[in-house]
């Protein structure tokens, strides 16, 4: 790989405003983790797939709320990004069918709202 | 698609959740009016405001309505559709905001991804540092931040920059401690976890302030994922030309190695964790001189924490100006808390300094998870203090804290509840300072043990009244005497649990009482004949076969054979079991 100039620091930093994206982030510390959240990463990565989704998954670290680990933060054109908490394979089904597919968002698993 | 969304949750905690029928009753009201279309409702799990009645939130506006009734639904929905419409009898004012600036990045970019950190701005201050500030500037720019060690001292982190820059050595050294070890306490993990590279650019430019061409880090062996994660890192760094030689094509030379603790929690004293880096024991030295001076292998080296390590890059890309604008007169900047225990919310917050314990516990985290009030806020771990319910409205700065007995140490944040005996907790972590004394000096080693002597005796109710005398003397002489921070802070939970709850110690030595049935010896469990509906169910769960009897003539407890488990106490539906 090449070393970074300045120059090229200054360009890599620019070129995040690019289009919006719908994507979904999974929360993948160690809290997480530990609450499961290995699991929920991989059915999103599946049911992605297997559905043809074009959405795309991601991970990030801890945003604080250990309480309510497996954090999962959604964000699609035309709804508010939320934080789900709590997230099992069922909620994960209702995000996908729900707030991607129908663009509703879900019920009684919402922990934060972010925009 | 709807133009708005309306979020219900019902925050009473003292009766059952109503959400259900709210959100049934608005979707009525929108059906009625026909502007479902128009107007999505959603039940959510938490809505970021506590104890406030039925709460609504609008959105994209972001309003929040507080203590709404069936009758407000219409002027909310009619202030909903129109623009700029606020009805300011029901609106809510948020007391306490966290304020991000070390968790900036922390569950927003992917940690395994060098180009993440890059496109939020990553590294740009590391470029700024080597192209325009140069050394002094930098640690100018550091001394108007009036940034000081998270670490738990508070030591400006400018002065211990400047002194191991003005040492003449032809070798110098950075460390990240990152050997994070009280109790509860996990906002470093987090951070390494959630965005290495912020605490690897802090580390960078710590290098290049002082002259140091040899960086490490410093991670408890239990952090796997930590360590995973910051190696990771550190090689995307290595790749990208931002550790190595010529750093950004400047003349700057730096690596970075880690070192793993094997888990002993004075390895984070500093003077500890050097030794234990060069391979001897770790065990404390006298200071001075200070590791500014005289550190690894008898050169100047700058030790700081992981959490002050992430702050670098903000400060230097916003300036030391706009960091000084945040917090209090002598705390600067934020602080991250992990906050745990018995209340509702647990997890990291990360506030300006000088908001109030209050605040933080019950504004942000909700409170007590039990419902129950809220007896004591614990900070600083087992070097810190117990600070009582009447004190929660105190600022959170440095001075404050050390002011009540306590210290800010490196955030840990514990709540506790009625159930939670003022014995019981300094004997815990007292026991906790004891099992991790190194054994060097006396008064740490005997000192801790006696101390420890003491609260067992009391807890078991054989305690003497001038045994807290006894225990404030060595108190103090631990406090003098000891050679590092561990013993000298290690009385810090007993002395403030004797200064505002001496009153529950005379209980547990003059009446034999535990007030929170905490302290096993002192309790007492038996069963109301009365309320005993002969279903078996504590028979059934005593580990201890202390329960006899049967459903015909009923059960009873024999006291001798007892271990105070508490078992049956908490499987009874009744309420038949007696604890005193």
């Amino acid at each position: 790989m090449n070393k970074l100039t300045p120059d090229d620091l200054d360009k890599m930093s620019q070129a995040s405003s690019d289009k919006p994206k719908d994507w979904i982030k999974v929360g993948m510390s160690s809290c997480g983790i530990a609450a499961g959240a290995e699991e929920v990463f991989n059915f999103f990565a599946e049911e992605v797939k297997k559905r043809n989704l074009q959405i795309e998954i991601k991970k990030c670290g801890c945003a604080g709320a250990c309480y309510a680990e497996p954090l999962v933060e959604v964000s699609v054109e035309g709804l508010p990004s939320v934080i789900y908490g709590s997230v099992n394979k069922d909620v994960a089904t209702k995000i996908l069918e729900k707030h991607v597919i129908s663009k509703r968002l879900v019920n009684d698993s919402i922990f934060e709202v972010l925009a | 698609m709807y133009t708005k969304v309306i979020l219900v949750k019902d925050t009473d905690p003292k009766r059952e959740d109503k959400t259900r029928d709210f959100y049934t009753r608005l979707l009525d009201y929108l059906r009625q009016t026909n502007l479902l279309d128009q107007i999505q409702v959603v039940r959510v799990a938490d809505i970021g405001v506590y104890d406030q009645g039925m709460v609504i939130k609008v959105l994209p506006d972001k309003i929040t309505y507080v203590n709404v009734a069936d009758a407000d639904i219409k002027r909310i929905i009619d202030a909903v559709l129109k623009e700029n419409e606020v009805i300011q009898d029901l609106v809510f004012k948020p007391k306490a905001k966290q304020h991000r600036i070390v968790l900036r990045n922390c569950g927003k970019i992917n940690p395994e991804s060098i180009e993440e950190y890059i496109a939020c701005g990553g590294y740009l201050a590391l470029k700024k540092v080597l192209g325009e500030l140069g050394q002094q500037k930098l640690i100018e720019e550091l001394k108007i931040s009036g940034i000081r060690g998270r670490g738990g001292a508070g030591y400006p982190t400018w002065m211990k920059w400047n002194f191991a820059r003005e040492v003449a050595s032809a070798e110098k050294f950075v460390i990240c401690n990152a050997d994070e070890g009280d109790p509860g306490a996990y906002m470093d993990r987090s951070v390494l976890e959630g965005d290495p590279h912020s605490v690897i650019e802090g580390l960078i430019i710590a290098a290049f302030a002082i002259g140091a061409s040899k960086g490490y880090f410093y991670i408890r062996a239990e952090y796997p994922l930590a360590v995973e994660r910051i190696e990771k890192a550190i090689k995307q760094a290595y790749d990208y030309g931002l550790l190595g030689n010529n750093i950004l094509g400047s003349s700057f030379n730096l690596d970075i190695d880690i070192r793993l603790g094997a888990g002993a929690f004075v390895c984070g004293e500093e003077t500890a964790l050097i030794s234990s880096i060069e391979g001897r024991r770790g065990t404390p030295h006298p200071r001075p001189p200070y590791p500014s001076v005289k550190g690894l292998w008898g050169k100047p080296t700058v030790i700081n924490n992981v959490e002050t390590l992430a702050n670098i890059p903000v400060i230097i890309s916003k300036g030391g100006k706009w960091f000084s604008q945040i917090g209090t007169q002598t705390s600067k900047g934020t602080k991250v808390f992990a906050v745990t225990g018995k209340v509702k919310n647990s997890g990291l917050v990360e506030i300006a300094m000088g908001a109030t314990l209050r605040e933080i516990v019950v504004d942000i985290c909700g409170g007590t998870l039990s419902g129950k009030p809220i007896k004591a806020v614990q900070t600083g771990g087992p070097s810190g203090g117990v600070i009582p319910e009447n004190l929660l409205d105190t600022p959170v700065d440095y001075e404050n804290l050390q002011k009540l007995g306590s210290i800010m140490g490196s955030g840990g944040m514990i709540v506790m509840d009625d159930d939670d005996c003022m014995v019981d907790i300094p004997k815990f972590y007292l026991g906790f300072c004891v099992e991790e004394s190194c054994g060097k000096c006396a008064p740490c080693r005997i000192g801790g043990f006696q101390m420890l002597g003491y609260l067992k005796k009391i807890s078991e109710g054989k305690g003497k009244p001038d045994d807290l005398g006894q225990l404030r003397r060595i108190s103090q002489a631990m406090q003098k005497a000891s050679l590092c921070g561990l013993g000298q802070t290690a009385s810090n939970p007993v002395l403030s649990t004797l200064k505002y709850f001496e009153q529950e110690y005379n209980e547990h030595i003059l009446n034999k009482r535990c007030p929170a049935g905490k302290c096993s010896s002192l309790v007492t469990y038996s069963i109301i004949e009365d309320k005993c509906k002969r279903c078996g169910i504590c028979f059934n769960n005593c580990p201890v076969k202390a329960i006899i009897g049967g459903k015909e003539e009923g059960y009873s407890i024999i006291q001798d054979k007892c271990v105070k488990c508490g078992r049956c106490f908490d499987v009874c539906k009744f309420k038949a079991i007696n604890k005193k």
